[in-house]
């Protein structure tokens, strides 16, 4: 076992542990944050793996914009934190499902790829990654600023809180069995609210629209 | 890199028509707002010119990743006439159900863009960015609906299910490009079939990259989020997601199957002619049971996309299968043109209904003929064609799949005509169902007039002759499918 | 120095700072006197009694601060290889120098219509 896989050791067992720890602490908060460790953990792979540039997009995007984002998540929902919130039904198939696809594909990969040696993998380099996005993945690459800027827009879009915008009716109330209120008893059946197509005069629009 | 900037002008138009009705919706006001609607179907009609002028040579530009040839620009014209007709049937809907205007025609044509570049796509990360740039602006579209709980979880099953696909499939995607070293699909094919006997994580990373594509065409067993969605989102982007997100799907899946991994066809096409069969079987029997319309057409629309698998189950490898492979691509892309006209057609009428009284459910279709007969006779249409019946374009799509497996007979391929024939009849039951109430049944009270506006009229109306004269003159689009040849060109 | 010459004193700085942190912790757990009673145990509030659950709602400005920090990261992180080979290239590199500038102009121009619509929208200012 040379230095080099006793390190990769280490980060594994970091990672591997944090991982675990995320899916079955019960505290949602705890688990946020044992999943940037998870994150971060990964990025320690990479650099294991002598991909120096990719542990730092890992860092970067994930453990610092990614994870903060799932803990800001946490906190605007105001997620339910305590022991007895987490629904915990189906952990049994879960457990079944995921293990049996670990254990499937691990073998297949240990199989397979079981002689490659960690220490004689090097990845290009950050110099190198900038010549083939420009010299081969233009298209995917404006392709992404398309997406991005959809991401951005659709995210800005779920977020806002002007009323009167977007959705006919309001529908408050609780959820049985997620279904929607069936229209078989015609319109009586539909919730009171504003269903009209016509727009309610002097229903103030909070903020204005913009 | 020498760019062949023409092959991909349609795709710049709908970059710019984004671009530029995103900044029309920053600066106009209040009901000015909905003039985005024409500026972008003025950006559709002008993609589409694009598009026609591309027909006849074959063009491959960034390397060999971007192909644009006959198969592609009818992938493209399908794509375009889809979105200028939901342009059409989303006007007055978003209008008046005070929606975000704006922010969705930019969406839907970002949408857009990624489905025009996925027949295009000859690369693996093409590919899966197009996926993404399709799958993202409609997991925000089917949330669009804030104000509304139901809808609110419907997106986010789509969401949750949509991103654990598309996550299997990026795992399969790296594992294929581990042992192959490419991601060039032509490239991909050809170190499989030089690698002689396939490794069992090869042929694991194969089924996974299916299950993403599995997903967005709703195929069993990754078809749960259909029927949530489609019924809580906006009913113009139900309609997108049935129509344009699903040939989007088969167009990835077509590229992934016949070109990338076509020498290991006996190993996907038994398991995607099982799907197909399992898609087409579970799709129309719950559709049975639906007492909404839009939920009954979102079965459908999952038995539908499990006809359109059945040509995947068909393909054979090598030189011997290349003829029944170019079939069953033409057979499936047939299909989709026919499916396309069809299925939006039946959301068109759907949203016309919906529009003013909320009403969805089968029972309120009750006597539409007395109301509305221009709308009854085209739901009517529209719902023969889905089922197959002549003289409508359904029947000859349906043949189309027949005549695919026909090209050379194997005890599977009858198998899969068996179970072909038998779900289109059990499919009559819910269709004539439909047709039934509307035509058999007494109307109900209604305080409010069904007044569709004039472009969902004109749209449905289109829709509904096209679906009448394509059924009696089919050659328009096989004449156009047949001269398509995916394979040969790579 | 090497990769790992490089990357094992990053690695050697991060242990020993996490472990300094941990054996300061350890010792004054070990040292300090621990006799709690009811009263240390509750929340402390500038000498007022304490009322309701320690949660409050957060507001939602932070939340869509985050998202735009995710995406204008993504884009910063494309920003490193450009910035690293756009010195090195010419009119006769395959990339030449026009087109890499071009093409990062026009991803940056899409994502700046992304700003330009957050700030016309609202989103950046406080209240």
């Amino acid at each position: 076992m040379t230095g080099h896989d006793a390190v990769f050791l280490l980060v594994a067992l970091f990672t591997g542990g944090a991982a675990l720890l995320t899916v079955t602490s019960k505290n949602l908060f705890h688990a946020a944050l044992f999943l940037a460790a998870t994150l971060a953990g990964i990025a320690g792979v990479f650099l294991v793996l002598r991909a120096d540039f990719l542990a730092l997009v890992q860092l970067v995007v994930y453990v610092g914009a990614v994870a903060v984002l799932f803990l800001f998540g946490l906190m605007v929902t105001r997620a339910p934190i305590g022991r007895e919130a987490l629904d915990g039904q189906n952990r049994g198939l879960a457990l079944a499902v995921s293990g049996t696809l670990f254990v499937v594909l691990s073998g297949l990969i240990i199989q397979s790829f079981g002689g490659v040696r960690a220490a004689e993998v090097t990845g290009p380099g950050i110099r190198e990654i900038g010549i083939a996005i420009f010299a081969h993945w233009v298209l995917p690459f404006e392709l992404l600023s398309m997406l991005l800027l959809a991401a951005l827009i659709g995210a800005i879009l779920l977020a806002r809180r002007e009323s009167g915008e977007s959705g006919e009716e309001s529908v408050e109330r609780r959820i049985d069995f997620g279904d929607e209120p069936s229209t078989e008893a015609g319109a009586q059946a539909l919730p009171a609210a504003d269903t009209a197509g016509e727009l309610p005069a002097g229903e103030p629009v909070a903020g204005g629209e913009r | 890199m020498a760019i062949d900037w023409f092959a991909i002008a349609p795709e710049i138009a709908l970059t710019v028509t984004a671009l530029l009705v995103l900044l029309a919706d920053l600066n106009l006001r209040g009901d000015a707002k909905q003039l985005v609607n024409p500026l972008a179907a003025f950006g559709t009609v002008v993609a589409i010119v694009f598009t026609v002028l591309l027909w006849g040579e074959e063009r491959t530009t960034f390397g060999t990743s971007f192909v644009v040839n006959e198969y592609a620009v009818v992938f493209k014209l399908l794509f375009l006439g889809s979105l200028l007709a939901i342009l059409g049937i989303s006007w007055r809907f978003f209008a008046e159900g005070r929606y975000f205007q704006g922010e969705y025609y930019f969406l839907l044509l970002t949408a857009f863009i990624g489905m025009l570049i996925m027949p295009s796509a000859r690369d693996l990360l093409l590919l899966f960015v197009a996926l993404e740039t399709v799958s993202i602006p409609a997991f925000v579209m089917a949330g669009l609906r804030k104000r509304s709980l139901y809808s609110s979880e419907a997106a986010l099953k789509f969401f949750l299910i949509g991103v654990l696909s598309v996550a299997l499939m990026l795992f399969g995607i790296s594992m294929v490009y581990g042992f192959t070293g490419t991601t060039d699909l032509a490239g991909i094919a050809a170190a499989i079939s030089a690698a002689g006997d396939p490794e069992p994580l090869l042929l694991a990373s194969v089924m996974l990259v299916i299950v993403g594509f599995g997903f967005k065409i709703s195929a069993v067993p990754f078809h749960f989020w259909a029927p949530d969605t489609y019924a809580g989102a906006p009913l113009p982007v139900a309609a997108m997601l049935a129509v344009a997100s699903k040939a989007a799907g088969f167009a990835g899946l077509i590229a992934i199957a016949f070109i990338a991994f076509e020498p290991l066809a006996e190993v996907w096409a038994p398991v995607l002619g099982v799907l197909a069969i399992l898609t087409m079987t579970l799709g129309n029997l719950v559709a049975l049971q639906q007492r909404d319309l839009i939920r009954l057409l979102a079965y459908s629309s999952v038995a539908q996309a499990g006809y359109m698998l059945i040509p995947f189950g068909l393909a054979r490898s090598g030189a011997d299968g290349a003829v029944v492979n170019e079939a069953a691509v033409q057979a499936v892309l047939f299909y989709l043109v026919a499916y396309a006209v069809m299925n939006i057609g039946a959301f068109g009428v759907a949203i016309a209904v919906n529009r003013r009284t909320g009403l969805r459910s089968i029972a309120d279709y009750a006597g539409l003929s007395a109301r509305s007969p221009l709308l009854a006779m085209a739901l009517t249409v529209f719902l023969l064609s889905l089922g197959g019946a002549p003289p409508t374009v359904g029947l000859w799509a349906k043949f189309a799949i027949v005549q695919a497996a026909l090209t050379d007979v194997t005890p599977f391929g009858v198998v899969l005509m068996v179970f072909l024939v038998f779900n289109s009849v059990i499919a009559f039951f819910y269709y004539l169902k439909v047709v039934k109430t509307m035509w058999m049944d007494e109307a109900r009270e209604l305080d409010v007039q069904l007044q569709p506006g004039f472009n969902l009229s004109t749209v449905v109306a289109v829709l509904m002759i096209g679906t009448v004269v394509l059924g009696v003159l089919p050659g328009l689009i096989s004449g156009a499918t047949s001269l398509t040849s995916l394979v040969a060109a790579g | 120095m090497s990769f790992e010459q490089e990357y094992g004193t990053v690695a050697i700085f991060l242990i020993v700072g996490a472990a300094l942190y941990a054996v300061i912790m350890l010792v004054n757990r070990v040292m300090r006197p621990s006799v709690p009673s009811p009263l240390k145990l509750t929340t402390y509030e500038c000498g007022v009694e304490a009322v309701g659950s320690g949660w409050s709602q957060m507001n939602i400005r932070y939340y869509v601060f985050a998202f735009l920090f995710v995406i204008f990261d993504v884009e910063a992180i494309f920003l490193f290889p450009w910035a690293v080979i756009i010195g090195e290239l010419d009119a006769t590199t395959t990339p030449s120098s026009l087109f890499a500038l071009i093409a990062m102009f026009l991803f940056i121009a899409t994502l700046l219509e992304g700003l330009a619509y957050a700030w016309k929208k609202g989103v950046l200012t406080w209240d």
